[in-house]
């Protein structure tokens, strides 16, 4: 029955988003109109682009998957159907499945198409396996996902959860070696940047992407990024009940 | 919505003064913050009635529900549906209409109904699709499962959440204003079906600020201040004032003034 609710709960998610077509169409418009003006912005710094291309590849998968689920679940609440939700049998732990799966879907392939299009139309060079990459990058997506379920679980409105964007993303831009390499950071910032799970992706695609290394080279990051991921649903599952 | 699948109809409640509460509280007391809404509230609600909460915006009624519906928890006193607290382990026999019509605004009506029906772990497929069908019947919107919410008046949004409060045929039903806005002829209809579902064994409570409502009702509190000011029959409250032709609402400006309880 649990499974049932799970799936019942991702395939309405799922259903919601596909008929909102402008919506859709800006879910996977936006990250490639952000694609392309970085591939225009560093035409003439090829060596840099691919330098800072597995750094901003990583950003925007996070911050445009973020802002995907944090604000859709907002809505569940907001419209009341959350509230709806919890006086019927189904228990938090399906909600939270639900929604991630949901989610994940559209969120993955988003990510997919950063990656492509970074990869393959503004033509960054690069030395590892592009599946692997994209094992990378599914799981920060499913980091973002429950990111953005655990911060809409403290906003009371979409203009909140816009704010948590400086509070819970813009550390990681700043710190997690998009920027400037963590090594290059000043000594007090390097231990909290390796803190940050932002730091673990994009030091595991920088990793693959110019070092050419494999999925088993940056397990130890991708295990760091998928406990965050499992921690922050579990958190979620205790904070979901705010109404 | 028909006995074959209603829980409360073939249960064999019986009606007798002496029987349990179906819905009930005792020394309630709730308040948002330092603002009371309920003190030391007190409610009885006999199986196969309607018990209508009547009162002006802001004297608690949303609360009360919200408390009898799980969302809320007392601060002191006790809550029970069914004789149990409301949680987990009751939320299948108990259907809920929130005041604001939340629904997914995107899907059908079908796939509203659906949806909650599948939450409300409604039998199988055929026996959901039948009880969706069922839902739909009732308040008359069978001919339209397929137009998405967006594209419904008003008054069919709100019938689609009735719907969907009494799909899963829940014993207790809590409906917050499921009357408001509604044309007359929908309010006669909507009270046409409550009637029918009473007759066989379900227990309504419903609030209300309309005095059209109250006349329905088996009984009725007028809710002020965070307390029933007065319970009775709509008869019984009418009484108070003295008055033969006294309507319902003469009553409840009377006990308001003199703050008299019956």
């Amino acid at each position: 029955m649990t499974f049932d609710r799970t799936v019942s709960i991702a395939t309405r998610v799922m259903r919601e988003i596909v008929r909102d077509r402008r919506s859709l169409a800006l879910i996977f418009l936006a990250p490639l109109l952000v694609m392309a003006l970085v591939g225009f912005s560093f035409s003439e710094k090829q060596d840099t682009l691919d330098r800072v291309a597995p750094a901003l590849i990583s950003v925007f998968t996070l911050l445009f998957t973020f802002v995907l689920t944090g604000i859709s679940f907002l809505r569940e609440r907001s419209q009341g159907t959350l509230e709806r939700l919890y006086v019927t049998p189904v228990g938090r732990g399906d909600v939270l499945i639900g929604y991630l799966l949901g989610f994940l879907i559209f969120a993955a392939l988003q990510s997919l198409l950063i990656l492509l299009f970074t990869v393959f139309v503004v033509d960054v060079n690069y030395q590892g396996d592009v599946r692997q990459m994209f094992v990378v990058l599914i799981v920060l997506t499913v980091f973002g996902v429950n990111l953005g379920i655990f911060a809409s679980t403290f906003a009371r409105n979409e203009f909140q959860v816009v704010q948590f964007i400086p509070l819970l993303i813009a550390p990681q831009i700043f710190l997690s070696g998009v920027l400037m390499p963590v090594e290059e950071l000043p000594s007090y910032f390097q231990n909290p940047a390796e803190i940050l799970p932002l730091t673990h992706a994009v030091r595991a695609l920088r990793d693959i992407m110019l070092r050419g290394e494999s999925l088993g080279d940056v397990v130890s990051e991708l295990g760091v990024l998928a406990a965050y991921a499992v921690g922050l649903l579990a958190v979620a599952a205790t904070t979901v009940r705010r109404t | 919505m028909g006995t074959d699948h209603h829980k409360g109809g073939v249960g064999g409640i019986m009606r007798g003064p002496e029987q349990r509460p179906a819905v009930e509280a005792r020394r309630l007391s709730f308040a948002f913050g330092k603002r009371a809404v309920l003190r030391d509230l007190a409610i009885s609600v006999q199986p196969g009635t309607v018990f209508g909460m009547l009162g002006a915006n802001g004297s608690g009624k949303t609360t009360l529900v919200r408390l009898f519906a799980g969302l809320l928890k007392p601060d002191s006193g006790d809550v029970r549906i069914l004789g149990n607290a409301p949680g987990p382990g009751l939320s299948d026999r108990i259907g809920y209409m929130p005041q604001f019509n939340a629904l997914y605004g995107s899907l059908t009506v079908r796939e509203n109904v659906d949806f909650f029906a599948r939450m409300y772990g409604v039998g199988d497929r055929l026996a959901r699709a039948a009880a969706i069908d069922s839902a739909l019947e009732l308040v008359d919107l069978a001919d339209r499962g397929r137009d998405r919410i967006t594209s419904l008046s008003g008054g069919m949004v709100q019938r689609v959440s009735l719907a969907i409060a009494l799909v899963h045929a829940p014993p207790v039903l809590l409906l917050d204003e499921p009357t408001v806005g509604l044309d007359p002829e929908l309010r006669a209809t909507f009270w046409g079906h409550f009637g029918r579902m009473t007759a066989e064994g379900t227990t309504i409570l419903i609030s209300s600020h309309t005095m059209d409502d109250a006349a329905h009702c088996d009984r009725l509190g007028f809710l002020r201040d965070g307390r029933f000011i007065a319970e009775g029959t709509p008869d019984e409250l009418r009484a108070t004032t003295g008055a033969a032709s006294a309507s319902l609402e003469d009553a409840f400006l009377y006990l308001v003034r003199t703050g008299a309880s019956s």
